[in-house]
């Protein structure tokens, strides 16, 4: 199982999330910041549970590249 | 719009209490980012779209021009949000937006909204005046054009008539004080190639503000640099010319510092309005001008330089990591409480200590920056005390309001 979470309020919107990962990230044309497809919004954070095996290094990559720091990924 | 060929002193607002520094300290305009497409992109020195209608009502209330920052570079997934700040800024009655990008700036066009051209777009010709002249009334100059460059320009506007939408003179407006960076108006990749984050999204991570050494790679030897600062301009100080700077033309001036602490808007705001105003009561003098520097130096500097504009042919360079402030501030306590009828306001000492005589500085979002000594204080509500300690409640007089939100600080000699 892997453990996406997204924290959006302090998105800048470069893009780099969709780039690396965009079966799990997309923008929001609504106001410009990344969304964690299918996740479950906590208190601004956005959480993404799944079982898909290449979910840890696709989005990985995306945490990597994020400028802001607001991505985190687990596996457990 | 602002009252045709007076000078603008044009000051950063990254948060309220900055906003209120400006205001309080003789701002004739401010500036300031909401959401992320501004050049402060980093959350932590941002207002939100909620924020417009009080920064409005309050820079109304004593007649100061805002300015929405919304210049960065835009992506397709923007044009949305775009559209969203604008319709707000348009709604809460915002003086202008400052833009980069040309779908911010046709966009603005479309709905009526007053629009300035960001150094960004690196205005360093008549012609290119003439071309945005279509779109704005205020147009920021390239940081790198000599006075002589921007005088000409200035007059050749004056001599071809051109007008913005607003059917008046196009007015220029220049950097006055703050930071530089090494990257022609700041169209840097630097940030970007180290760490993904685009300076030209507002996330900037000042890679240029470091030290670095040059190695050869064939033999290993590292080359012994005069100033391992070397992409670290110092700051920009203009208040020792400022007379030369006005004589251009320029209408606006703009302080740099969005990412700044209130203190430093208070102070430089205060300088530079002084400065404004002695030039044009003709009081402009030597003594004034060392004692206005002192003063700048006091609060975040990098050391201090003319910038482009005096056609020195080389940047100067920093030698330090941070700041060159002489002063500091210390925490101490927070607000508790105050009698309106009789000034007293009530502080409660979290760290450090406090005496009479101290320096201190007190801020927070709707009192700003507020500088005074402490000349007389009781603990506790009783005994006259000249010195206070943690936990103390200490209570003495002040001459505007205190607030729970606010912060109070010593200010300490470095």
């Amino acid at each position: 199982m892997v453990i996406v979470t997204l924290q959006r309020d302090k998105c800048i919107g470069c893009n780099y999330c969709e780039e690396f990962a965009p079966e799990y990230f997309r923008m929001s044309k609504k106001d410009g910041k990344s969304v964690l497809l299918q996740s479950v919004e906590q208190k601004g954070f956005y959480t993404l549970k799944t079982a898909m095996p290449d979910a840890f290094e696709i989005c990985n990559k995306a945490a990597k590249a994020c400028p802001v720091k607001i991505i985190s990924v687990k596996e457990i | 719009m602002k009252e045709s060929g007076k000078i603008e002193l044009m000051s950063p607002a990254g948060d309220f209490a900055s906003l209120q520094a400006a205001i309080d300290n003789g701002a004739d305009a401010v500036y300031f980012g909401v959401e992320q497409l501004n050049m402060r992109a980093r959350a932590t020195i941002n207002f939100t779209l909620l924020d417009l209608p009080e920064i409005s009502n309050r820079c109304k209330e004593k007649n100061i021009r805002t300015y929405l920052t919304l210049n960065t570079i835009i992506y397709d997934h923007d044009l949305s949000v775009v559209k969203t700040l604008l319709n707000k800024a348009k709604e809460v009655g915002l003086t202008a937006v400052i833009a980069m990008d040309q779908a911010v700036i046709a966009y603005a066009k479309q709905i009526g909204m007053e629009t300035h051209i960001s150094t960004q777009i690196n205005i360093t010709n008549i012609e290119t005046v003439k071309f945005y002249a279509m779109f704005a009334d205020t147009m920021v100059m390239s940081r790198e054009l000599s006075l002589s460059q921007i005088k000409k320009i200035v007059k050749q506007i004056e001599k071809e008539q051109i007008k913005g939408p607003s059917g008046n003179l196009v007015e220029i407006e220049i950097f006055a004080h703050g930071a530089l960076c090494m990257a022609v108006s700041g169209k840097c990749y630097l940030s970007l190639h180290a760490h993904n984050s685009s300076a030209n999204r507002g996330a900037c991570k000042q890679n240029c503000r470091r030290k670095y050494t040059v190695i050869d790679q064939e033999s290993g030897f590292e080359i012994e640099l005069d100033n391992e600062y070397m992409m670290s301009p110092k700051d920009l100080c203009t208040i020792n010319f400022l007379d030369k700077i006005i004589d251009t033309g320029v209408k606006v001036l703009k302080i740099e510092g969005r990412g700044r602490a209130p203190e430093y808007v208070a102070t430089v705001t205060k300088c530079y309005r002084e400065a404004i105003d002695a030039i044009a009561n003709k009081t402009y003098t030597n003594e004034k001008i060392n004692e206005w520097m002192k003063r700048l130096e006091t609060v975040y500097n990098r050391g201090f330089w003319s910038g482009y504009y005096l056609g020195n042919n080389v940047g100067e360079w920093t030698n330090a990591s941070g700041s060159k402030a002489t002063q500091k501030k210390i925490y101490i306590g927070k607000g508790k409480h105050y009698y309106g009828k009789t000034n007293i306001a009530v502080f409660l000492i979290e760290a450090f200590d406090l005496s009479v005589g101290d320096k201190i500085l007190i801020q927070g979002p709707s009192t700003g920056s507020q500088e005074m000594i402490i000349e007389k204080m009781k603990i506790d509500g009783k005994v006259e005390n000249i010195k206070a300690i943690k936990t103390d409640i200490v209570t003495f007089k002040t001459n505007f309001k205190i607030r729970s939100s606010d912060k109070l600080y010593k200010i300490v000699e470095v």
